[in-house]
């Protein structure tokens, strides 16, 4: 039987065709790469800049520190705590905490309810 | 019955093994894909999960970035061979694709033009592959290595490239394999690839008329 196969040589119209298609292929990989890489060091810049920023605002604040705030120690010592400065109370969990996830339903259920006499509930107590 | 006897090696061992490593990764990647990206359970479930399809999906796409360089790397001739038929356009491939290459029962053909190795069917095939392929690739990487790195619109912009690519890479290769598996006139060609690599002489004759005459002055 005969057998037909490919010569395993190329002719140099193949060979340029074929290194021409590999060598598009890394030119289009190299410019798509170049935006990948140019965008991620923008984004760097950028994200850099923004720490900066929030660096500078803050060491030009007078109050730096929230548990050193005089209004918020006396939010504590008036109402969330009273008579001392102690975080971490029913009261200001509830008040000043969020809620996340799983946690949400039950906040909305809560929200739902009429506040106005809760809090004169509270307050009288 | 024709004059023309004998077999014609028309895929090598290599390029065999290449077609079938690429084929399952393309089936692996195309399943996890539809899979995560349509939160089918069923699907993310055989994989043992949404993390391990991902990751499933992820090394998939090293071996289908992989496979082709190791062959196109030990194989340039073969390469060089293939990128030269399917990039030889001529007057007879767009007489082949004026009649569909007779594959299409509502057009009437009284004479297919002679085809290369390839038919023009299997040239624009055999480049939109590549392109896709390249697209997948130079998608896919950034999302999964530099998805921290990049800005959200860079990644949303691979994403959409990503899906859309694989969408038209998936009908693409269900027609090719319709026509090269279940096809009457086109499905002797399913042996040559996935076993043997051997076509009959008398096939090859007439389906690659043009092909066929260069192995017949070489041998």
């Amino acid at each position: 039987m005969t057998l037909f196969s490919e010569s395993g040589g190329i002719t140099r119209r193949q060979f340029f065709k074929g290194s021409g298609m590999l060598l598009v292929s890394a030119v289009i990989t190299g410019i798509f790469a170049k935006i990948g890489f140019d965008a991620s060091a923008a984004s760097d810049e950028y994200i850099n800049k923004r720490i900066a920023a929030m660096y500078t605002l803050d060491e030009k604040m007078t109050l730096r520190k929230s548990h050193l705030n005089p209004e918020i120690t006396q939010i504590y010592k008036e109402f969330l705590s009273p008579g001392e400065v102690k975080p971490l109370t029913e009261k200001s969990e509830r008040l000043l905490h969020t809620k996340y996830g799983k946690e949400i339903p039950a906040l909305i259920e809560e929200l739902k309810k009429p506040h106005v006499p809760a809090a004169n509930a509270e307050h009288a107590a | 019955m024709s004059d023309v006897q004998g077999k014609v090696l028309k895929h090598g061992d290599s390029t065999r093994t290449m077609h079938w490593v690429h084929l399952l990764c393309f089936i692996l990647l195309a399943v996890t894909g539809i899979g995560f990206y349509w939160d089918i359970g069923f699907i993310e479930n055989i994989f043992g999960g949404g993390a391990k399809s991902s990751l499933v999906h992820r090394w998939a796409g090293v071996v289908f970035l992989v496979g082709p360089f190791l062959y196109i790397f030990f194989n340039f001739n073969r390469f060089a061979r293939f990128m030269d038929t399917i990039s030889r356009i001529t007057k007879d491939d767009f007489g082949w694709l004026k009649v569909m290459g007779g594959y299409l029962p509502f057009i009437k053909v009284e004479h297919v033009p002679p085809q290369d190795k390839y038919n023009a069917g299997q040239k624009m095939l055999g480049w939109l592959i590549i392109i896709g392929c390249l697209l997948m690739i130079l998608t896919g990487f950034p999302m999964w290595l530099m998805r921290d790195m990049v800005p959200a619109v860079f990644l949303s912009l691979c994403y959409n490239v990503h899906f859309w690519t694989a969408i038209i890479l998936i009908l693409l290769v269900g027609g090719h394999f319709f026509l090269a598996a279940i096809h009457p006139k086109s499905r002797v060609e399913f042996s040559s690839m996935m076993l043997d690599g051997y076509i009959d002489a008398e096939i090859s004759a007439h389906h690659n008329e043009k092909w066929f005459k260069e192995l017949k002055q070489d041998a």
